[in-house]
């Protein structure tokens, strides 16, 4: 670190041992501040804060897209921000319902740590950090706590969300003068309080607050800075900017008025597309290319490039369509335009006809492709690594875009048939597998729009014939007789569960919470005016942010108390010899 | 194939005049290529043969050659002995170039020293293009083909560095793994007027280079499928006008043309040059590009490439290669009885399938014609550049070395003496 480098070359050993010393009182700091995170999460719903009247109602662990986006916004994009990040949980479909049930692990914490020193580092180590810093110290060997004060404030409401409390400002003053005093270098100081800020839970989890209601006696409403969060994390990916702050510092964010125009200008903004872009990552479940494997005797195109593209293609195709073009959600399962790279088109086999990374591309009428099922990303994610899986893909489309999950397969099923892909079609082997009466109630569910994507292999390339016998395409629904991959696009872009699951998954991912029975209405509504703006998601971001379910308060249940288990110290019986 | 590039698609050969789109077109990219080199044994990579009875040219007893040269036992001792400052890693051995008469340099001199001698390539198969039409001259080929010019490989076949199955030896290997990692790409358009692709009377086949480089598979393979955009060079550019039989295009005229070349020296400068390649059923693209080469070019090569690195990895007497060359140079371009300044060649080609697009990219090339008038101006002639060296006619200039070799430098007894001093 810049400051460790410095106090070295300065006074040799001793100031890096008090440096270190002074390090290590910022993890006490940092660590008291966890444990009072680690107290939140098993807190009754009643728990109240010192003033007595707020509530916290939820903690939900910020993901590596909103770390990042906030570490850009902060303290400007030239920050590297290089970490191995936590793995993230899904639930339901969603990693914005995994945040709300995830903890820190000891290792997680260590490269959280890790990053809050190099971030801190990189942000007092600039050539303006004058003006970074807003003040310039009497002495810059010294510690300062006015010029401290107003930097730890500043940034400190940044990334906590909300205005730091007095206590909160005073630990990291105390680091800052103890740190600048031992290494004998104000920024120093500053760096410690930096980086404690970073590793602290109240920046590591959204802590979402709630109020007694003025308006509804007896009742909750998030607070101010809550209702902000949700905003601008569901709108931006990322933590409130200043304006957005002041609106709910001033209380002014809870008038209708005021959240309409902050959503306004919240969509307005370039960093509407992080926002959607992160909203589609998780909802296409495009994590999963981080784990993409392909076999490269029988896929020899596929390889890393091919992996992070068709998951860049995936997100292009979304947002150029429904944030560039503001255009009809359900063109997403028919639309022939898309975006390609040179590793993509060789996959595609087609000419990459552009000198820059990426290319506009139109398929022709007469190509099978169309739609983001066509996409080799969806194609390649949702097969096996040596070959095409229609049930893969079948499960997905029912879950990812209608909200319909698929129970796990009994565990004694025999997938030999299915599996021994050197043989038939896998329509046939299929077909074989479904006479088992455990597997076939799904299959028959599943299947049928897996079926009607066969054209594509394993790793999404166009192919009519499988093991020497041409494939069928064709597919029958309870309904309805679908062929092909153009078939399945129409039959998703015409499907009433295919925009009222956006509506259920943009709500879920902005609030973090799991829809029930009783917001069947509110969803409902929401699903009439989403189709009544032409399916135009801004327009559903809107809506879904403006309504006053979005900041709902649902207080947490009780927790339950830990079961009682035998005890273990008793001595064991001694073993027969 | 059909294609729509949403991006607005512009024809570049509506920038040259008089081009008429070909009815078909096939596009490849070069993904191995090296001198067409018969390999006459069953199995290793220098093992005796038909080719070659003896095996590859013996590794060469360079204290005989310094003391015939003129050195001391004991001088020739010392320069060869690696702990010898006269030894080092740069540069090899510098004073190895000053063997030749009244201590020349045998590598910008080679005939100041008598032909050391090269063992030649004494088997009937090789493999090429009949080049001058005459089956009486020449190889036969591995599937009979009478006529085989290829005197290059009779030259230079037995040399360790040519010598190797198909894909094996270690030139090939040096360079082809430079071409796969992005040090240059060569791209061919097949282009033809008539309805079968198999069979066409009227083809014209583009060799051009391109800016954009390879990409291995998983595999490690070069990927098939990729697009190149072609890109306008004053020298690499080579155009035939061929025909189809059978899906094996052959050249129906003689034409003048200049490769990249997988070697040190990059130019491949090929007279009356031919073309011999077939399509294969897997979409690949293989045979050979023949023509007469200037062979003074290829001594020229060697010896930038460091001569006495060369010749002691490689065992060869440089000034072996030099006459060999002139004594199998087989052509001459000004008339049978012109000096022969150049020697038959062949170059083996493997291409897979490709997207071949216009230099601006914004469409497949749609028909084969010159980007010549398109390209900036010739660069000089080049060698291949090893880094961070300095070569002057074939040694390494290297100003901090402990010893500077010439044909005047101390060699030895000075060395002694101070030795003995201290």
């Amino acid at each position: 670190m810049r400051t460790g480098r410095r106090a070295i070359a300065v006074t040799g050993g001793r100031a890096l041992l008090t440096k270190i010393a002074a390090r290590g009182r910022m993890i006490a700091v940092v660590c008291a501040g966890l444990v009072g995170a680690a107290g939140l999460n098993a807190a009754p719903a009643a728990e109240k804060n010192s003033a007595g009247a707020a509530t916290k109602v939820a903690l939900r662990r910020i993901t590596e897209s909103q770390y990042r986006h906030t570490i850009a916004d902060v303290f400007g994009p030239g920050i590297k921000v290089e970490a191995r990040f936590e793995p993230e949980r899904r639930e339901d479909g969603l990693l914005a319902l995994g945040s709300a049930v995830l903890s820190l692990t000891s290792s997680g914490f260590e490269q959280y740590f890790a990053l809050a020193g190099s971030i801190a580092d990189q942000a007092l180590s600039r050539k303006d950090r004058e003006s970074f810093v807003g003040c310039a110290p009497h002495d810059p060997s010294k510690a300062d706590d006015a010029c401290a004060r107003g930097f730890i404030a500043k940034y400190g409401e940044s990334l906590f969300r909300r205005p730091l409390t007095e206590s909160e400002l005073q630990s990291r003053l105390k680091a800052a003068a103890l740190g600048a005093n031992q290494s004998g270098d104000f920024y120093g100081g500053l760096e410690l309080a930096l980086a404690s800020l970073l590793v602290a839970p109240d920046f590591l989890f959204r802590v979402e607050m709630a109020e007694p209601d003025p308006a509804n006696a007896g009742q909750y409403r998030l607070d101010a800075y809550t209702k902000a969060s949700r905003l601008s994390f569901l709108i931006w990916d990322s933590t409130p900017d200043a304006e957005l702050l002041a609106a709910a510092r001033s209380g002014a964010l809870h008038s209708q008025e005021e959240l309409d125009s902050q959503i306004r200008r919240l969509i307005a903004s370039p960093k509407f597309e992080a926002g959607a872009r992160a909203f589609f990552a998780d909802m296409l479940q495009l994590d999963g290319f981080g784990n993409l494997v392909k076999d490269p005797t029988i896929y020899p195109k596929f390889n890393q490039s091919i992996a992070e593209e068709s998951r860049e293609q995936m997100l292009l195709r979304a947002v150029n369509l429904l944030v560039h073009r503001k255009g009809d959600y359900r063109d997403l399962f028919t639309s022939k335009d898309t975006f390609i790279s040179r590793p993509l088109a060789s996959v595609y086999n087609v000419p990459f006809a552009s000198k820059q990374s990426w290319a506009t591309y139109t398929f022709p009428e007469d190509s099978e492709r169309s739609g983001i099922l066509t996409d080799i990303g969806f194609l390649a994610l949702n097969a096996h690594p040596g070959s095409s899986s229609p049930t893969r893909r079948g499960i997905k489309v029912l879950e990812v875009f209608m909200c319909q999950a698929t129970p796990q397969p009994p565990a004694n099923v025999d997938f030999s048939k299915v599996q021994d892909s050197k043989q038939g079609t896998v329509r046939g082997r299929l077909l074989d597998h479904m006479e088992n009466e455990g597997c076939s109630g799904c299959h028959r569910r599943t299947d049928p729009l897996g079926l009607a994507l066969e054209h594509f292999d394993g790793l999404g390339q166009l192919r009519t014939i499988e093991n020497g016998m041409p494939i069928d395409v064709t597919a029958d629904l309870k309904e309805v007789k679908l062929e092909g991959a153009q078939g399945v696009g129409e039959y998703l872009r015409n499907e009433p569960r295919v925009p009222a699951c956006l509506v259920r998954n943009v709500y879920q991912y902005g609030v973090g919470q799991k829809t029930v029975g009783r917001d069947r209405p509110y969803l409902a509504a929401q699903t009439e005016a989403f189709a009544a703006s032409g399916y135009r998601f801004p327009d559903l971001v809107a809506s879904v942010a403006s309504s006053a379910e979005f900041f709902k308060v649902v207080t947490p249940k009780k927790a339950s108390p830990a079961p009682i288990v035998a005890s273990t110290a008793s001595p064991s019986p001694p073993i027969a010899e | 194939m059909k294609h729509h590039i949403a991006a607005g698609l512009a024809i570049a050969a509506a920038a040259l005049p008089g081009v008429a789109s070909a009815d078909w077109t096939r596009g490849y990219v070069v993904e191995w290529n090296e001198p067409a080199m018969y390999y006459g044994a069953k199995d290793g990579v220098i093992d005796p043969g038909t080719d070659c009875p003896g095996g590859t040219n013996p590794e060469v007893d360079w204290i005989k050659v310094m003391t015939t040269a003129g050195y001391t036992e004991e001088e020739a001792k010392w320069l060869r002995n690696p702990a010898n400052p006269t030894r080092s890693p740069v540069h090899g051995q510098n004073q190895m170039a000053f063997r030749g008469k009244d201590r020349a340099n045998v590598y910008v001199n080679p005939t100041s020293t008598p032909d050391p001698g090269l063992t030649a390539v004494t088997g009937t198969i090789g493999e090429g293009i009949d080049l001058d039409g005459s089956k009486k001259t020449g190889f036969t080929s591995p599937a009979g083909e009478k006529g085989i010019d290829n005197n290059f490989y009779k030259t230079v076949g037995c040399w360790k560095t040519y010598r190797g199955p198909r894909r094996l030896s270690s030139g090939a290997l040096q360079f082809n793994d430079s071409m796969r990692n992005g040090g240059w790409t060569t791209v061919i358009v097949v282009a033809g007027k008539g309805n079968d692709p198999m069979n066409d009377k009227e083809v014209t086949v583009g060799f051009f280079v391109s800016d954009d480089k390879m990409v291995k598979d998983g595999n490690g393979s070069i990927a098939r499928d990729y697009t190149f955009n072609v890109k306008p060079h004053a020298r690499y550019e080579a155009v035939f006008p061929a025909k189809v039989e059978n899906g094996v295009i052959t050249s129906t005229k003689a034409v003048d043309g200049v490769l990249r070349e997988p070697a040190y020296w990059r130019d491949l400068e090929l007279l009356r040059a031919q073309i011999k390649l077939e399509m294969k059923q897997d979409g690949s693209l293989i045979g050979y590009v023949g023509g007469y080469r200037p062979w003074e070019d290829v001594y020229r090569g060697w010896v930038g490439a460091r001569g006495p690195v060369i010749e002691s990895l490689t065992w060869v007497q440089l000034p072996g290669v030099y006459y060999a060359l002139r004594r199998n140079a087989d052509f001459s371009p000004t008339g049978p009885k012109g000096e022969k300044t150049h020697i038959s060649y062949a170059l083996r080609v493997d291409a897979i399938p490709a997207f071949v697009m216009t230099p601006d990219a914004t469409a497949q090339v749609a028909s084969v014609q010159s980007y010549k008038s398109l390209a900036a101006a010739e660069p000089g002639r080049s060698m291949a550049a090893i880094p961070s060296i300095r070569v002057v006619d074939g040694i390494v200039i290297d100003p901090k070395s402990k010893y500077q070799a010439g044909p005047t430098a101390d060699v030895f007894a000075s060395r002694v003496a101070a030795a003995a001093s201290n």
